[in-house]
């Protein structure tokens, strides 16, 4: 299913987005898949799946551990795909790939985008990929009709953000604040004026990410957005508990917790 | 040709790939370095302080023993004799300058060596700006003088405890710190890497050690060198000497990196045996795994330990501009030796990777005149050359005593 196709559907349910991110081959390649479905089974409507690079310099300590454990574990591009193509046959919840840029450079942009269409994966977000370096990017992706998710910071200046919206398919994602990953408490005033600067420009969907950690704060961006993206704390959950018995049932009722719909 | 571009490209290497917060702060850097880069009262300002408060303009030394040894005519761009020891201190002073002019209060910068980290921490002082620096904690270990120098100068040193604990993980840190707090905030970066505008920047400000060579060289010598030569890590201090001779096109230019442990084990060399990749923000040549995977690298010298390098350096291997070598942590020791023994002037181990291809070089250019850039001094690495050990396992005293 396409990120455009599967919001159009949690419009008509009234329902928003709950995205969840998990690094490729953490803690190790085989619980990645089980982790997916699992995410699957608790109700999150996309999975917003990391492949590991050496340098997230966007990242904060968390998901810096967990990517650096998964490349231990030798993680990498190709074997990601290897087990999309074997996780797809029971996922049926859109996946986004998410990395940094010298991965996707070093694997070919266009044997990148070639493979994901193959696969059935819709969508793709590139961290440290600007606009202003995006040109290539963005007609193969249009080629491929592979749905490009850009950011909009708080820094991001309204000129930038009509182009950027331009050029966004599935939806916009908003980091929420100036800085990396990890869970933190958010100011929700700028936040709300923001999305509403973006939504007066564009009918795209909007969803926040970077520091969501709890439920109230997933309520109340909800309440003024689409969606949000949670990945510090879902890593941190696995870190913490994989080890544990019952882990899958843990992440799962962990995930279910944070989820607006599950009361 | 204009080099670099309106978007930052050498040719095809540069440009800006950084996460979208950076992307408004970089522009803003960019237009505000246009604009001081015009403004007669930044001008002033900066080269009075490179004057009377760097020391500029350094001597070009002819290295009369060394030059007897080798049957060439070598000599020397002093920028050891810089205050704070390098030629760090030219980019810092201009950056910070710039920072003040920005109304920046707080300053952050990377460091390997130190060098960078001790010449942004005196800039600081001098400009009245807050100072943090990263660095490496294995770096901490290797230049323990130089962390004791950034904190008398009022910085804070942060240790970075993540990835191989060397420079590219500070410069990671750095980043990470000026996405968090970029409103206040002003990223120095110690070399010619990283995104548009940082290389042109950096090279700007230290294209003042070519400048004067050129000019001195002129007056020494009545002719333009047939060799510059310099160490590269990032390459600031390279592209500083090699820039102002970009139209002469009889001068060769000889980058010197480090082949650490062998080219074929663990090493610094990105233009030898790099390839082309993206990594902190431009692309360029880069030690990277099949993956994409950017590798550790391995230098003796710690401001060489560096798996990338700065565009434009990739731009001169690729036009043929330049010709790049490497040069081994046991070959770097003798060249420490060599030239302390013969001028009495203890280099850098930076620098001495520059040193030690003079042997090589002199083989087939009898009677050539080279101008080396002396990049920094070498106080700071007396600790680590006591400990080196050779290839044989002997101390050195063990061999010095055989002699």
């Amino acid at each position: 299913m396409r990120l455009e196709e599967k919001f159009e559907q949690l419009k008509l349910e009234g329902r928003k987005a709950f995205i969840a991110y998990v690094p490729y081959g953490f803690p190790d390649i085989k619980l990645t898949k089980e982790i997916c479905l699992r995410l699957q089974d608790s109700g999150v409507d996309i999975i917003e799946l990391g492949i590991p690079f050496s340098d997230p310099l966007a990242d904060g300590p968390i998901i810096q551990r967990a990517t650096s454990a998964a490349l231990q574990k030798g993680a990498n591009i190709e074997k990601c795909f290897i087990s999309l193509s074997q996780m797809l046959k029971s996922l049926k919840i859109p996946v986004v790939l998410m990395t940094y840029y010298n991965p996707i450079y070093r694997y070919g942009l266009k044997k990148f985008f070639l493979k994901m269409k193959q696969l059935g994966v819709t969508a793709v977000t590139v961290v440290d990929l600007p606009l202003e370096e995006s040109k290539e990017y963005i007609e193969l992706a249009r080629n491929f009709d592979i749905e490009t998710v850009f950011f909009a910071t708080p820094t991001t200046s309204k000129q930038r953000l009509v182009k950027i919206v331009r050029q966004s398919r599935g939806f916009l994602y908003y980091i929420s604040v100036t800085g990396i990953t990890g869970p933190r408490n958010l100011q929700y005033s700028p936040l709300i004026k923001y999305i509403k600067q973006i939504k007066s420009i564009s009918k795209i969907p909007v969803c926040v990410g970077f520091g969501i950690h709890s439920r109230a704060q997933i309520k109340k961006i909800c309440s003024f957005s689409d969606g949000v993206i949670v990945g510090s704390s879902i890593v941190r959950f696995i870190e913490d508990n994989y080890q544990k018995s019952n882990f899958l049932d843990r992440l799962q009722s962990y995930v279910k917790s944070l989820l607006l719909n599950n009361v | 040709m204009q080099l670099p571009d309106k978007n930052g490209y050498f040719g095809e290497f540069g440009g800006k790939f950084i996460p979208e917060t950076l992307s408004v702060c970089l522009e803003e850097l960019t237009a505000s370095y246009h604009k001081i880069k015009r403004d007669r009262g930044f001008l002033k300002e900066f080269n009075y302080l490179l004057k009377n408060y760097a020391h500029r303009p350094t001597i070009l030394y002819f290295a009369a023993n060394l030059s007897r040894l080798l049957s060439m005519k070598i000599y020397f761009k002093r920028e050891d004799l810089l205050h704070t020891g390098a030629h760090k201190i030219n980019n810092s002073l201009g950056q910070a300058l710039l920072a003040k002019y920005m109304g920046k209060k707080r300053v952050i910068a990377e460091t390997g060596a130190g060098q960078h980290g001790v010449a942004v921490a005196t800039a600081s002082a001098l400009l009245g700006l807050e100072c943090n620096i990263y660095m490496g904690e294995e770096d901490i270990h290797r230049q323990s003088m130089n962390v004791l120098r950034m904190k008398m100068l009022g910085a804070e040193v942060i240790p970075v405890k993540t990835g191989s604990r060397t420079l590219k993980d500070a410069c990671n840190e750095a980043f990470r710190d000026w996405v968090t707090n970029v409103r206040n905030t002003y990223y120095l970066l110690g070399s010619v890497v990283g995104p548009h505008p940082y290389p042109m920047l950096v090279r700007d400000f230290q294209s003042v050690i070519g400048k004067e060579s050129r000019r001195q060289i002129l007056k020494q010598e009545s002719r333009l060198p047939d060799y510059l030569l310099a160490c590269v890590g990032g390459g600031s201090n390279a592209i500083g000497l090699f820039y102002p001779f970009y139209q002469d096109k009889k001068v060769k230019f000889i980058g010197v990196e480090a082949a650490g442990f062998g080219l074929n084990s663990l090493h610094s060399a990105s233009l030898v045996k790099g390839e082309l990749g993206v990594f902190q923000g431009s692309r360029s040549f880069v030690l990277q795994d099949y993956f994409g995977q950017i590798q550790n690298a391995h230098s003796i010298a710690p401001g060489l330990d560096y798996p990338g390098v700065g565009p434009e350096h990739s731009f001169y291997k690729s036009v043929k501009r330049a010709e790049y070598v490497a040069v081994g942590d046991d070959q770097a020791v003798e060249g420490f030796k060599l030239l302390s023994e013969t001028e009495g002037i203890i280099p850098a181990l930076e620098t001495s990777h520059a040193v030690a291809y003079l042997k090589p070089l002199s083989k087939k250019n009898k009677g050539s005149l080279v101008i080396v850039c002396l990049s920094g001094r070498g106080d700071k690495d007396l600790d680590i050359i006591s400990k080196y050990k050779t290839e044989y396992g002997r101390s050195d005293k063990e061999i010095r005593g055989k002699k």
